[in-house]
């Protein structure tokens, strides 16, 4: 038992003075190669704009053959080329009446556009139907422009519901390039 | 008595070994330095060297350089800035450069939350100073990055290996004449007054432009 432990301490004594040695006699480690780098680095600045327009009021109500007026805002940064409006006609109890829908770039006045009847905007709308339809006739960034709406054959209440829709692929000015 | 005899010469004989062990380290250390003194001469000689440097400059080529894109930018537009990338170091580099475009701050233009949309960067090197007022290149020009979008290169860890770059800069004083052309993709649709969600509509960044050069491969000399 005494004679195992003296072996077992030789051992762990040899062997701790041979890993010192490895150490010690062993040369240096090589440093690993770096490699230079430089760079160089500016700044540009960028807003994008936004191609958003609205109608008010959105819903017209139509009691009797009387026309009726909705502005058109344009709201965005984006300059437009065209406007889709989503008509959308309601399903009186009584009746068959037909609906025509202009816009004027200036505010109606006595149902006249500077005198004349305004841009039309589609065809005829039908009771109880949905239609998107789209119009040139556009305001500029920050403007308005001006619906009105006229109506045969309004026998009962009916509304006509307006939405607006603005596709970046077709309804935005040209690209620009620019040069600086 | 006699177990605390037995353990008496026990503890005796371990430390007898941790001598013996401690007697042979020592031994070895003064081994070892014996034999590195023994090896040990002294002879001198000098030998004079400089450091290279490695140096990229980013300038402006015609026109303002990279600076603001004043209007409000709508998709298909595209906003050129020309730059001069200029190696001023002494150093000659790899065949490699990268570059990359980080936003601030980060939004849809930049870090691709709206699928396909956002802004895109395209870079054209022309063997002569380009011409500003109509952005045609009077020489020849060559493609250094096809057009990519930002969101796939913003930061340094995905930063895009520029093309034919033995081209660009690469010798040193070399400077290359590069049209960077900033644009903008994406396809939607406002309704009723309101922008689709997420958008790229009214969003402002600064984008900043790095290109990294890295130095030749080392060269050994025999002399």
């Amino acid at each position: 038992m005494r004679t195992r432990h003296f072996r077992v301490a030789c051992r762990t004594a040899g062997a701790t003075a041979v890993l010192l040695l490895a150490v010690l006699a062993a040369p240096p480690r090589a440093q690993a190669v770096s490699v230079v780098k430089a760079k160089a680095a500016k700044t540009e600045s960028v807003t994008s704009g936004k191609w958003l327009a609205t109608v008010s009021p959105t819903t017209l109500t139509f009691t009797t053959n009387t026309a009726q007026t909705s502005t058109v805002a344009n709201t965005g940064t984006i300059a437009l080329t065209a406007i889709s409006y989503k008509v959308t006609i309601s399903n009186p109890v009584t009746g068959t009446p037909t609906f025509t829908l202009f816009v004027c770039p200036v505010a109606w006045s006595g149902g006249t556009c500077s005198g004349g009847a305004g841009t039309q905007i589609g065809t005829t709308y039908a009771k109880s139907s949905t239609i998107t339809v789209s119009s040139a006739v556009v305001p500029a960034i920050g403007g308005n422009v001006y619906l009105q709406a006229t109506s045969v054959g309004v026998t009962s209440s009916v509304t006509m519901t307006l939405g607006t829709s603005i596709s970046s692929a077709t309804q935005l000015r040209a690209a620009i390039r620019t040069n600086q | 008595m006699s177990q605390d005899s037995d353990t008496s010469k026990s503890k005796r004989r371990h430390g007898r070994a941790v001598i013996a062990g401690l007697f042979v380290v020592s031994v070895g250390l003064l081994t070892t330095a014996g034999v590195y003194a023994a090896l040990s001469g002294v002879a001198t000689g000098t030998e004079s060297v400089t450091s290279g440097t490695l140096n990229l400059t980013l300038s402006a080529d015609v026109g303002a350089g990279f600076s603001n894109f004043v209007p409000k930018m709508a998709p298909g537009d595209t906003d050129n800035v020309y730059v001069n990338l200029n190696n001023t170091g002494t150093l000659a580099t790899a065949a490699g450069m990268t570059l990359w475009v980080a936003g601030s701050p980060v939004n849809a233009l930049t870090n691709g939350t709206a699928a396909g949309e956002g802004l895109t960067v395209t870079a054209t090197q022309c063997s002569v100073a380009w011409t500003l007022a109509t952005g045609v290149c009077s020489g020849t020009t060559t493609s250094i990055l096809a057009t990519a979008q930002i969101s796939t290169f913003n930061t340094a860890g995905t930063a895009v290996n520029l093309l034919n770059i033995p081209s660009l800069a690469a010798t040193v004083g070399s400077v290359a004449h590069v049209q960077v052309s900033l644009g903008l993709v994406g396809t939607e649709t406002s309704t009723n007054g309101v922008a689709p969600s997420p958008t790229i509509q009214g969003l402002s960044t600064t984008l900043t432009y790095t290109f990294t050069e890295q130095q030749r491969l080392g060269v050994a000399t025999n002399q």
